[in-house]
């Protein structure tokens, strides 16, 4: 039967030396809730995601609003100003720039709201005391296991890095 | 608090937080329980009812002047642009400073902004759309504002996009709408951090709806810090281009004094200079009114007075320069501005304006007041006349004076200006009043990590 070692760490330097001992041991690391966003948890995979959609949003925003004022400045309404030339496309550019930014940062949100996997409003680790207290001030480390003598092992190498807390959930 | 005591209270050039914050839980308890756990008190209660009578009488101003339009103000027809021009102006220079200020703290690596960039972030929203009142209030048939909105409508026609009035919708727009996003994205951990706390269960549900399920994971933490940079990056041409649009609302026209290149960087300066003035009075009275004193420490207040003297002498260069060109170029019409505005019809508050723009943040050379409460509180103030007196004789001075002198007006404010104006000042306090009940105003996570950053040194 699985179970889940559950520990709570009041510092970093606890959490991470946690963390180092448990991959030694061979412990799967199943889960970890940090209260801010911590240096040792480097930059990760897949890092030119969020840059990618916020460079397709802007493209899209600031591209897409230059066309219409081109198409409507020239072909769709022909409004001769003073004389000016119908594509003056230098006076085009404040808004398009402006409005890429916005559709960038819209680009942005959506990448982050997948990557992170957000809008997940129910799930089940919310159940688990360890993660509420983790986005107020402690550090949460989760290792998978066995009951008995594994799960055991587990929670004794979280206590001696310095757990504050650490108890076996069984799954 | 007085001077005194904050100057007693120092901590260590090199700290942000006072040694006696330690624990993360303490921060986040610091931060959240005088808004969550402790009643508003009588204090917030007469200053919410003032602030929402002062809001209310400028609806009302303004509905007066949507009924019976333009000729309530002080504008005549030579002062085309009066109060609502300037009024734009310079809440748009405030609203600027507040994602300016976060942004450019968090690429520069400013560890001291974590206590007050949540501050100059909602600065920014509610400055922001009080400065978008003004140019609608100004169209004259406000109805029809939803026109510089491109649409397909049946008479066929599209927004005039050469126009520098089409700009400043898109950029108000669209600079109001980044900002919530980007407030929003530094918001997520911590409205996580409220969910998660004990409290009524009806609050716990809001904030558990806004924080969309975050958790904390490594996962998480990564694309919440990368999107908040690269939101940085692109926050701090946005603003720079924002208020470089409203300098060329002036600069894209022919009237003397306001033919400048020099006006676009030097709008973008004085938005940077009264931002700043206004994020210190904020600051100030967060710490007083929630007890921060250990997270929002006298060196906070001391970096933020260098920078106000450092605007104010790069705000005088840029007056001198206004003179100097003048005078340089030989310009007829340029020079008699320049005269004017020392010898015409509102010298003195040319005067008064160069006194709180430039000399009075000199006191700030002092070490001592810049971390004295009243110092900080009569030079913040002083800059916002002083900001507000720039905008509004930029107007006055040339248009009172054109090129034709048999069409030169003085101008006079009617109170219902003045009504409006103070309407969105109380709006603007009112606003803040809420926020500060419903997300904290200091941002948790990011003094979480400065307290754990410190702790290890």
């Amino acid at each position: 039967m699985t179970a889940i070692a559950i520990a709570t760490f009041d510092s970093e330097g606890a959490w991470l030396r946690a963390r180092t001992r448990a991959i030694a041991a061979g412990h799967r690391i199943v889960g970890e809730w940090l209260p801010y966003a911590s240096k040792a948890i480097g930059p990760g995979e897949g890092r030119g995601g969020i840059l990618s959609w916020v460079l397709a949003g802007g493209a899209i925003g600031g591209f897409g609003l230059f066309a219409l004022e081109c198409w409507t400045a020239v072909v769709d309404y022909p409004f001769d100003s003073g004389g000016r030339a119908l594509l003056s496309w230098p006076a085009f550019i404040p808004a398009p720039v402006e409005f890429a930014a916005l559709t960038a940062g819209v680009g942005g949100i959506i990448a982050m709201f997948v990557q992170a996997r957000l809008t997940r409003l129910s799930d089940s680790v919310f159940d688990w005391d360890e993660v509420v207290e983790g986005s107020r001030s402690s550090f949460v480390l989760a290792l998978g296991c066995t009951v008995g003598d594994d799960a055991n092992a587990a929670v004794a190498l979280l206590a001696d890095a310095g757990a504050a807390r650490s108890r076996v959930i069984g799954l | 608090m007085s001077g005194a005591q904050m100057m007693h209270a120092r901590a260590a050039p090199q700290r942000w937080v006072l040694p006696s914050v330690t624990s993360l839980e303490h921060v986040t308890e610091a931060v959240a329980a005088p808004m969550m756990d402790r009643p508003a008190g009588l204090r917030y209660w007469i200053a919410f009812a003032a602030m929402a009578a002062v809001t209310l009488a400028g609806a009302l101003g303004i509905a007066f002047s949507l009924a019976y339009g333009p000729g309530l103000w002080g504008n005549n027809s030579a002062v085309v642009w009066g109060f609502p021009i300037a009024n734009y102006v310079w809440w748009i220079g405030i609203g600027n400073a507040g994602t300016l200020i976060s942004s450019l703290l968090l690429l520069t690596r400013q560890k001291w902004r974590a206590s007050i960039n949540r501050a100059a972030e909602a600065m920014t929203l509610f400055a922001v759309s009080m400065a978008g009142i003004f140019p609608i209030l100004h169209l004259g048939r406000q109805v029809y504002f939803y026109w510089l909105f491109p649409y397909p409508q049946t008479m066929g026609v599209w927004p005039q996009w050469r126009s520098a009035l089409v700009w400043d919708f898109w950029s108000i727009l669209s600079y109001l709408l980044f900002s919530i996003l980007f407030f929003y994205v530094g918001l997520i951990p911590d409205l996580a951090a409220l969910r998660d706390r004990p409290g009524k269960l009806g609050w716990r549900r809001f904030y558990g709806v806004l924080a969309m399920g975050w958790q904390g994971t490594p996962r998480q933490w990564r694309a919440q810090s990368r999107l908040h940079t690269i939101m940085a990056v692109i926050a701090v041409p946005l603003v720079c281009s924002v208020h470089s649009i409203v300098g060329l609302d002036f600069a894209a026209s022919l009237m003397p004094g306001w033919t400048e290149s020099i006006f676009p960087p030097y709008f973008v300066v004085g938005a940077f200079f009264s931002g700043f003035a206004v994020v210190v009075l904020i600051v100030l009275v967060v710490r007083w009114s929630m007890s921060l004193e250990g997270l929002i420490v006298p060196a906070h207040f001391d970096v933020m007075a260098k920078v106000i003297l450092a605007s104010a002498i790069v705000m005088g260069a840029s007056y001198g320069a206004e003179w100097f060109s003048a005078w340089w170029g030989g310009d007829p019409s340029d020079i008699r501005l320049v005269c004017y505005e020392f010898t015409g019809d509102y010298w003195w508050l040319y005067l008064l304006m160069l006194a709180m723009n430039v000399l009075a943040p000199q006191l700030f050379w002092i070490p001592k007041l810049r971390t004295n409460v009243r110092a900080l509180v009569g030079v913040s103030v002083g800059v916002l006349v002083g900001m507000w007196l720039e905008r509004i004789l930029i107007i006055l001075n040339t248009l009172s004076t054109g090129y034709e002198p048999s069409f030169w007006r003085t101008y006079a404010p009617t109170i219902v200006d003045f009504i409006i104006l103070a309407g969105t000042l109380a709006a603007f306090v009112l606003l803040f009043l809420i926020l500060a009940r419903l997300i904290p105003v200091v941002s948790m996570y990011e003094v979480r990590d400065l307290v754990a950053e410190e702790g290890q040194q």
